[in-house]
């Protein structure tokens, strides 16, 4: 196991005692009691060997319990000390002693009593069992320093290893670097030249340093600078725009999300701010920040089965799934590793998991309607065109007329007003399915008078009853494929029907009604989605001879809306502001939806069948992680309070970790090279005060991500040339100490975002939906790439529709993220597949061709003027002489494209400087 | 330790996570950066230097193939105490016998239905692993579990493991291929063949006997001539650029992956090129008779055979897809019309991949090459409720195991009198994985790959070598 090659733990366990008072008890706990642990547990669980982390020697481990975080001996609760149900065996598979016999009744009997009249050990009834955290990130950080700039403090360890910085790097490398670093995008070759200029080594200083100030003060502003960084946050958190598993299914509009993450970084929104509006952006007026809860990947109800068992470990699994984007991103620590016992590093106990999961416990994976400002866009345009609809409802109704209205996921039938006890819909297909049904009052709030509360009976055709899909399901609020059905058999005359019985007397004039609002809701791109299963019906009230008898018809109502030209206009205009409303007003979004929290369980070894104490909502206990709350708080008040403790300035973790991401992706490696991961597992930092400097300034400058990257951007380290020199690569090859800025291949994105931007064509617009490159499919099929290269898909690739674990056939070889699990950093890696879809994608050959044509746009007919064109555009330089000479020869004897697409393959092009 | 291979272990020591060299921590795979597919030690030597992996997925019936039980018959039709009242698709019915006969078979006596005809005439090389159980009843969660170790997204392949351990015996061809279903994708996709969080130059590259690998072929906007020309200024441009960071592995490496890609612009369409084999060899596989799908399938398991035949450390071959991925039946899930259902896809599966297994023993090939065939649970010995077909059953469930380093017409572990539950030597995915791995010569405990905050194994905490099964 991992635990045998660490050099040291994290706890030092520590018994402290204290004076004695002696406890009558009738059970002899030396005479009786002990033997018995003595032959049967202390071998594997005592002074010498503490299997499973479990002592049973001494009173206070009792108290504590091993590994499993649960007690071993609850004093008095024999019911909840673990130590009586593993030697019940009630458990087969955590049976003690193991592989022997179970201990002799009686003595079992004996242990249960002896706890039940208090477990009294004489000589030991104060001992407690105490963890001391000594791993540095868990400690407060330092604040009192030698140095005061980041190069002071890298300086320091340089000189203590013999090395030193490099000089300063030339002008092109610099603005390269520092633009793909802030924004993700190659400089022009104009902005290069400019800057060539400004910072000619023949300028005073001042000039050059302003040259430079000048470059990183415009990137910063840049909108493409939150573009960039929201793609490192979005990998840390594995979001993606599909729920992965078996159907793995488009999450509508899950792109307000990442929209809300680049504009946090392009207005430097404060850190704190950040944590607090994505872990409870519902209560604070940024609906579209709470996509963070749930950007990890779960499974659908629809592929959980129906076994109750099944249905409890998925939601399980979901809580965990938030845990994890909580824990890694924002804490840095891997906080599944205590789902199903203790922390084997950590100070992180299963019951701070489970403490966890009820300050989220009201967190569901699904989509909701964000909450907005009043003054919104959105809300603005959804008020207007309300009041365009209300006018031509208006004009429909002062004619009589009744209609139906298209809302895509569901349909309204707007009747005139009827005044009534009871009513009939009476269908004219034989096979018909309805999720939720709403009848709406004609005045007023337009009440829904089916809502459950309000008594109304439902009665179905007792003749097409379907006895699993009662009319139940047709007010309880859940959307989906678990609805109302009414199924007419081969030789019976009636269709299905609904009856609808008030308890008082009714005037209602319209119905809204779906097969499965769910699609409509959660999902997109999907084959046959929102097409209503119940077809045309007629609707009937009672005539004053006690007969049902038809009022409308929908059939009718769809075909005078087609013949009559009038009626015609005003439907197409009611349906031509629905379409509008759909798209402009507010949406439903796959940003997390909040249900009323069930009360949390401790689960003994991850289990949902294992429930044991019942916890609170609070952070790990030994980080100081009482929240303050009342444990019956709502939902939103508790995760609240987890940000509040995630950023209160006394956190060791939560600055750290971010100033630390910060400085990994400026420099390819963090100061402690595992991002998401600072426990005992983790690595230490290199420079752990100069981390600690950086955090203090970080907090100081009220959380400012723009302030941290500019102090690092700014710093000689960053403006150091990469090249290598022989001290250098002989004391620390990989440049961690940074004696020179470190080379790596760019991301991904970089390479395709800087092709489109050199050949002219990038679509510079920032956010909205996704573009698409896969097919719409069915639900339980796989996505396709249909194009990935086609003008639609010219925009930067954060907009490339993000699906778990599907392959975009060209982009995804470089490492890009599958979107599974937590990615703080991506792996490098360099494989014959990125060549070949390098040289040869559809994408590339075509980004070619366009590339030549703007080099011969701008250079005309002379060959060598248009080469050199191409070595500005890709590269921001000149060729050397002899770069130029074989770059004519291949130009004249093949293709000036064919020159580009070299260039876009070349290694130059491809790392950064 | 070559030039190239100092990036990565000083990445891996960066990161202060070198292996340990006390004999328990991990053993790091020593990575030459500059062909991070160049074959590389096991962690002790076994006979078996190759895996093909034949997976089907669906679940295959392990009641009305491998696992003979006399009792269904008997119970035909009852439904005795202990079976649940509800299982993953919804409530269950009665028992139900196997929908074919079971014979004796080969000089073992090995039962096996008449389902599978052909490679029921193999049992004898064949070692059956019958008391297998997983931890879910749903396919994607149960394909990622058998093929990843994990149940949950983002984990790295078991060819990718194997990948990221050996590297590879050839260096012009990818070292792990996945032969997709000709239907399509299996439900998991990518993460079957995937990478997860291991770098991505150890996920399989996906082809089939009719499909080349994407980007593969030269584009048709430029000559054979021009594509020369092309490469040849590119090496001469990295050339120059690599002057200026003399020894860099991270650029080295990048242009020796384009000299690989060079070689498999040529190796792959051979190596695809099935037509040229001779006509008893089609006729053997059945490329020929049966259904077009049978065909197809045919075609990958000759595939397949070339793939191994020319060192690919990792083929996986798939016997069913998704379920919108093609015609009628997309794979083995027969929840209604088992009889109709599981008959087509044996067909498909049946003489290729008997074919396929007796071709590389005819050839020599099973003594360095195992051979596992799986599926991610079985079937329940019960219909489901007026039904026609089985449900999921995670609680056992056959596969069986060939070639080098396994027993031959063996058989390890027992289900219950019905095959509801393992009886006899249950056995775990991860003992399962944990078995496959220690037969390539690798310790599942040993094999990991440090990612947020855990050194990770195909085995997460879990699982012991069957030593049993072990030849």
């Amino acid at each position: 196991m991992i635990r045998q090659w660490l050099i040291f733990q994290f706890v030092a366990m520590v018994l402290v005692t204290s004076s004695e008072i002696t406890l009558a008890s009738e059970i002899d706990f030396e005479n009786d009691v002990y033997p018995i642990l003595e032959d049967n547990c202390l071998f594997c669980h005592g002074e010498d060997e503490q299997e499973s982390g479990l002592r049973l020697d001494r009173r206070g481990y009792m108290l504590r319990g091993g590994d499993s975080g649960l007690a071993a001996v609850v004093p008095e609760h024999p019911e909840k000390s673990y130590l009586i149900d593993v030697i019940n065996h009630v458990d087969e598979e955590m049976a003690m002693p193991p592989d022997e016999d179970k201990i002799a009744d009686e003595d079992i009997d004996l242990i249960t009593r002896w706890i039940q009249a208090g477990a009294v050990w004489p000589g030991q009834m104060d001992d407690i069992a105490e963890e001391e955290i000594d791993h540095w990130a868990f400690l407060p950080r330092q604040t009192e320093f030698d140095q005061d700039c980041i190069d002071d403090f890298l300086r320091e360890k340089l000189a203590g290893a013999g090395v030193s910085f490099s000089d300063t790097a030339d002008a092109r490398s610099l603005i390269r670097r520092a633009s793909i670093v802030l924004t993700g995008l190659a400089p022009t070759p104009e902005r290069t030249t400019q800057f060539i200029e400004a910072f000619a080594e023949d300028r005073d200083a001042e000039e050059r340093n302003a040259a430079y100030e000048n470059l990183i003060e415009e990137l910063l502003a840049s909108p493409h600078f939150g573009e960039r960084w929201a793609q490192h946050w979005l990998d840390v958190i594995r979001w993606a725009e599909t729920n992965g598993s078996e159907s793995n299914l488009y999450r509508k509009n899950a792109w307000m999300y990442r929209d809300y993450v680049v504009r946090s970084f392009n207005e430097d929104k404060p850190y704190d701010e950040f944590i607090r509006e994505q872990l409870a952006g519902d209560v604070l007026g940024h609906g579209d920040a709470t996509g963070f809860l749930v950007a990890g990947p779960h499974v659908p109800a629809a592929t959980v089965g129906q076994e109750p068992t099944a249905i409890r470990q998925a939601r399980a699994d979901r809580m965990d799934e938030v845990l994890q984007t909580v824990g890694a991103s924002m804490m840095g620590v891997t906080i599944g590793c205590a789902r199903c016992h203790n922390h084997k590093f950590d100070p992180i106990s299963i019951q701070d998991y489970y403490s966890m999961s009820a300050a989220f416990q009201d967190v569901e994976f699904g989509s909701r309607f964000p909450e907005l400002a009043d003054d919104h866009p959105r809300v603005l345009r959804s008020t207007q065109l309300r009041s365009h609809l209300d006018d031509q409802r208006q004009e429909m109704r002062s004619n009589g007329w009744a209609w139906v209205e298209d809302w895509t996921g569901y349909e309204e039938v707007h009747f005139p007003t009827q005044t009534i006890d009871e009513m009939r819909i009476v269908f004219n297909g034989r096979w018909v399915m309805l999720d939720e049904m709403e009848i709406l009052e004609a005045d007023g709030e337009h009440r829904n008078v089916l809502a459950p509360e309000l008594g109304a009976v439902i009665t179905d055709n007792p003749s097409t009853h379907v006895a699993s899909q009662p009319t139940s399901n047709l007010n309880n609020g859940v959307f989906g494929t678990k609805g109302w059905r009414g199924v007419s058999k081969k030789g019976n005359k009636e269709t299905p029907w609904l009856q609808f019985e008030f308890p008082k007397t009714v005037s209602v004039s319209s119905i809204r009604l779906s097969s499965n609002r769910e699609d409509f809701l959660e999902t997109d791109y999907l084959e046959g989605m929102n097409k209503s299963k119940y077809g045309d019906f007629n609707i009937e009230i009672l005539d004053d001879d006690g007969q049902w008898r038809p009022f409308a018809s929908t059939a009718a109502m769809r075909k005078k809306s087609t013949d009559i030209e009038q009626r015609q206009a005003l439907q197409q205009k009611i349906q031509e502001v629905i379409g509008a409303l759909i798209v402009e007003g507010p949406q439903p979004a796959f940003l997390a939806q909040f249900v009323e929290p069930v009360e949390t369980f401790v689960l003994a070894r991850g289990s949902p069948e294992s429930p044991r104490d019942r916890v609170h909502a609070a952070a790990p206990n030994r980080l100081g992680g009482d929240l303050g709350i009342d444990p019956e708080s709502p939902g939103a008040l508790r995760r609240q309070a987890f940000a509040d403790w995630l950023v209160s300035p006394e956190n060791p973790l939560t600055a750290r970790v971010m100033a630390n991401r910060i400085w990994h992706h400026i420099f390819g490696s963090g100061i402690v090279p595992t991002p998401s991961d600072f426990g005992l597992a983790g690595a230490p930092p290199t420079h752990p005060e100069l981390l600690d400097w950086l955090t203090g300034q970080f907090i100081e400058s009220n959380w400012s991500m723009k302030s941290m990257v500019r102090m690092i951007v700014l710093s000689d380290a960053f403006k150091q040339s990469n090249a290598p020199n022989e001290a250098g690569l002989a004391k620390d090859a990989t440049a961690q100490l940074l004696w020179r800025f470190p080379p790596r291949r760019v991301e991904a994105e970089v390479i395709r975002d800087s092709v489109l931007q050199a050949s002219g064509r990038l679509d510079p617009t920032i956010g909205g939906p996704s573009y698409r490159i896969h097919n719409v499919k069915k639900r339980y099929a796989q996505w396709e790439v249909v194009d990935n290269h086609g003008d639609e898909t010219w925009r930067r690739m954060l907009y490339q529709e993000r699906m778990r674990r599907v392959d975009d056939r060209i982009f995804t070889a470089f490492d890009f993220p599958d979107c599974g699990q937590i990615r703080a950093k991506r792996p490098v890696s360099t494989t014959p597949l990125q060549a070949l879809n390098l040289m040869n994608s559809d994408f590339v050959v075509n980004q070619a061709t366009l590339l030549a044509e703007r080099a011969r746009s701008e250079r005309g007919d002379a060959i060598d003027a248009q080469v050199i064109r191409c070595f500005e555009l890709l590269l921001c330089r000149q060729p050397s002489q002899d770069e130029l000479e074989a770059s004519i020869e291949v130009a004249k004897t093949q293709s000036l494209e064919l020159l580009c697409r070299t260039l876009i393959n070349t290694n130059e092009f491809a790392f950064l400087p | 330790m070559s030039l190239g291979a100092i990036a990565l272990s000083q990445l891996l020591a960066k990161d202060n996570l070198l292996a340990s060299t006390s004999g328990v921590g991990p053993i790091r795979p020593d990575i030459d950066d500059e062909n991070p597919y160049a074959a590389r030690n096991p962690h002790f030597e076994m006979p078996a230097k190759q895996v093909l992996v034949i997976y089907c997925p669906g679940a295959v019936s392990h009641v009305d193939t491998f696992d003979y039980k006399p009792d269904l018959y008997k119970l035909d039709g009852q439904k005795p105490p202990g079976i649940p009242q509800v299982t993953f698709e919804g409530p269950t019915g009665n028992i139900a016998k196997p929908f074919w006969d079971f014979k004796p078979r080969g000089e073992s006596g090995k039962m096996v239905s008449d389902l599978l005809p052909n490679l029921a005439g193999m049992v004898d090389d064949f070692c059956f692993m019958h008391s297998l159980t997983t931890q879910t009843s749903a396919h994607p969660q149960g394909e990622n579990f058998m093929n990843t170790g994990f149940t949950m997204e983002g984990f790295p392949s078991f060819g990718a493991w194997v990948t990221y351990a050996l590297g590879c015996e050839t260096d012009e061809l990818p070292a792990f291929v996945a032969i997709n279903d000709p239907r399509g994708l299996a439900r998991s996709g990518k993460n079957n063949f995937g990478s997860g969080f291991l770098p991505a130059a150890f996920q399989g590259t996906d082809f089939t006997a009719s499909n080349p690998p994407a980007n593969l072929g030269r584009p048709n906007a430029y000559t054979s001539d021009a594509d020369r020309a092309s490469v040849s200024l590119l090496q001469r441009l990295n050339a120059k650029h690599l002057q200026q960071f003399p020894g860099d592995a991270d650029l080295a490496a990048r242009i020796a992956s384009y000299e690989l890609a060079g070689r498999m612009q040529t190796s792959v369409p051979d190596v695809m090129d099935i037509a040229n084999e001779p006509a008893h060899v089609h006729k053997s596989y059945g490329t020929e008779s049966g259904t077009e799908l049978k065909k197809a399938y045919a075609n990958n398991c000759i595939l397949a055979r070339r793939l191994l035949e020319k060192g690919v450390r990792v083929v996986q071959l798939f016997n069913g897809s998704d379920p919108a991925g093609g015609n009628g039946i997309t794979n083995w899930d027969s929840h209604s019309e088992i009889e109709k259902t599981h008959a087509m896809q044996a067909e498909i599966m049946d003489q290729p991949t008997a074919a396929l297994i007796a071709d590389l023993k005819q050839r020599g090939m099973l003594e360095h090459t195992l051979v596992v065939w799986c599926t991610e649970f079985g079937r329940m010995p019960f219909l489901q409720a007026n039904g026609t077909g089985r449900d999921h059953n995670p609680d056992a469930f056959t596969c069986f195991l060939a070639g080098a380093g396994v027993k031959k017409g063996f058989s390890y572990g027992e289900s219950d009198e019905f095959g509801f539950k393992a009886a006899v030597n249950e056995t775990s995915v991860y003992d399962f994985n944990a078995t496959l791995l220690h037969l390539m010569g690798l310790n599942h405990e040993r094999l990991t790959y440090y990612h947020n905050g855990l050194e990770r194994r195909l085995t997460n905490v879990h699982g012991h070598v069957v030593k049993d099964v072990l030849a």
